[in-house]
């Protein structure tokens, strides 16, 4: 165990520092980085000018920028940003708590409409609710997030629901599919052919099977979350985390935008590495 | 299950007839204003009316289906090509490079898409013409969205790498190159076409969401995506439900893409 969760720090460390790089990266060949508003300011003497120049110039040196980044972010400074002129760290207090209540409606909706109409197919093998199942999800899977919001919009539906119809179909087809497989083993079909019924088949049988590999799922739908409620905050008004990397992004705010990528990074990756360890250990627990 | 499979085929060849001859389907170019018509309801010469600025609504979704459709597949490949080199050179080689590989993938995977997608084009110029913005949008699609599918790829590959036929064909003389096109190759290519296939529509919805947010392809030049954006005026929805059309041919194509996965691998 103590070596699956340094091997998965480990790994947790390197991503960020790759994701922390190339987002210095980006702000620094950002058009207009060499550039400062302050040198237009005619009350600044012509040294405060050169000084600011100066300190743009070390910047210029990349290595030395990217040290300085990495050094603000151990110390948990976010930077500011240039078209809010707040600092990043208040902004994300304002608006994650509404992107994190969004994103935890939407999931838990999504994966009980997933699960539970996926485990009802398997279970039942009614033609029409599978018809109707497979339509719902085919429907959903083929529609963009900013169309359904605006659809929700118009019908003045809560947003958060529309979330939870879009992750709901990644879940469904995926557990489905594990469901199917699972059932289809050789001891499944002996405990069928024995009398077992279709619960005690699911809950005995086919669950121990395909439930480690549903659960590693949880850590992708957080990912698949996130990036369906970007478009759904943007077209419903909702002063989530997506709304502000919209925001951001019309004003190449890009010290925001670089910033609120590598909270979400990070948030994505604990939630896959907690989604592992779930997993590792429903299949001890199996064993 | 046949007959909705027929269906997805019969929808997909005819939208592929309607995005090779708009020229000819289209009424007037997708950029031709008739300034002294803007918002006209359906008529015989404009069959989904016009827009706000007096472009034939019909003509623009049919340009925008053919610019859609024609670069989705073309990005398709071009990440299809990426992942299968980066995969493939992670499954051959294996041990640390094969380590490196999937720490990029890891990198890759766990950004949200569209936040990389909105950062990397926030850095791009913003005097771009539509042409250009076309190009760069699909690009990024491309570029940025090749890391399930090198998994996938990395993986085949790595079972490949054990398989018998690849040990007798070491033990034989075989290495490098000739490896990888007669033993490798030949065998991934189901994998590969499958990613191809799996990525199309994937692209499609990303466009759509990234042009109905104001980020995709530039005006004048129509999308699926920047159709959408006039649903945005949702107090006009109502009286003119023919808005609807781009959103309802772009949830018909995708699910016709969908209908013909189905049996593929589903990628999350």
């Amino acid at each position: 165990m103590l070596r699956f969760w340094t091997g998965a720090v480990l790994r947790l460390v390197l991503v960020m520092l790759m994701a922390s790089f190339a987002g210095a990266m980006l702000m620094r060949i950002a058009p207009g980085f060499s550039s400062d508003d302050q040198e237009l300011n005619p009350g600044l003497s012509s040294q405060s000018i050169q000084a600011i120049r100066r300190a743009r110039l070390a910047d210029s040196d990349i290595p030395h920028f990217y040290a300085q980044y990495i050094a603000s972010l151990v110390r948990g400074d976010l930077g500011t940003s240039r078209s809010l002129n707040q600092p990043v760290k208040e902004l994300l207090r304002e608006r994650l708590p509404t992107t994190l209540m969004n994103l935890a409606f939407a999931l838990a909706v999504g994966w009980l409409l997933g699960l539970a109409l996926a485990i009802g197919t398997q279970t039942w093998h009614i033609p029409a609710l599978s018809f109707c199942a497979n339509g719902l999800s085919g429907t959903f899977i083929s529609t963009p997030a900013a169309a359904l919001a605006l659809v929700f919009l118009l019908l003045r539906w809560p947003p958060a629901f529309a979330a939870a119809l879009l992750v709901f179909p990644k879940i469904y087809r995926y557990a489905q599919n594990l469901l199917q497989q699972s059932s289809e083993m050789p001891h499944v079909l002996t405990a069928r052919a024995k009398g077992a019924g279709p619960w005690r088949v699911l809950a005995w049988h086919v669950a121990p099977i395909a439930f480690p590999q549903i659960i590693a799922l949880l850590g992708v739908s957080i990912s698949i979350g996130i990036g369906v409620l970007l478009p759904i905050e943007v077209v419903s008004d909702v002063a989530g985390i997506g709304q502000l990397a919209w925001q951001a992004a019309q004003a190449r705010d890009l010290p925001l935008l670089v910033n609120l990528t590598m909270v979400v990074t990070l948030v994505t990756v604990c939630a896959t590495l907690i989604s592992d360890a779930a997993q590792r250990g429903f299949k001890r627990s199996v064993a | 299950m046949r007959a909705i499979r027929l269906t997805a085929i019969t929808v997909l060849a005819l939208t592929a007839v309607t995005v090779l001859g708009a020229h000819y389907l289209a009424p007037a170019g997708y950029e031709q204003q008739f300034r002294e018509m803007p918002q006209a309801a359906p008529s015989a010469h404009h069959p989904l009316g016009t827009d706000e600025l007096g472009r034939d609504r019909w003509a623009r979704l049919l340009y925008g289906m053919r610019v859609s459709l024609t670069l989705a597949p073309l990005a398709a490949l071009f990440t299809t090509v990426l992942a299968g080199l980066v995969g493939g050179i992670a499954g051959y080689f294996g041990g640390w490079t094969e380590r490196c590989c999937k720490l990029l993938i890891d990198l890759f995977l766990s950004v949200p898409w569209l936040f990389l997608l909105i950062t990397v084009r926030a850095v791009l110029p913003l005097n771009v013409s539509p042409e250009a913005s076309v190009t760069v949008t699909f690009a990024l699609l491309g570029l940025l969205g090749w890391a399930a599918s090198a998994r996938v790829i990395c993986a085949g590959a790595k079972d490949l790498m054990k398989s018998e036929f690849v040990w007798m064909a070491r033990a034989s003389g075989f290495s490098g190159l000739k490896l990888v096109r007669l033993h490798l190759m030949p065998n991934l290519r189901g994998a590969l076409l499958a990613q191809f296939w799996i990525s199309i529509p994937v692209f499609i919805i990303t466009e759509a969401n990234l042009g109905a947010l104001g980020l995709g392809v530039a005006e004048p030049l129509p999308s699926l995506g920047s159709l959408l954006r006039e649903l945005q005026d949702s107090v006009m929805v109502r009286p003119e439900p023919w808005r609807l059309l781009p959103l309802t041919v772009l949830i018909v194509v995708i699910s016709s893409f969908q209908v013909l996965l189905n049996k593929q691998e589903i990628r999350i």
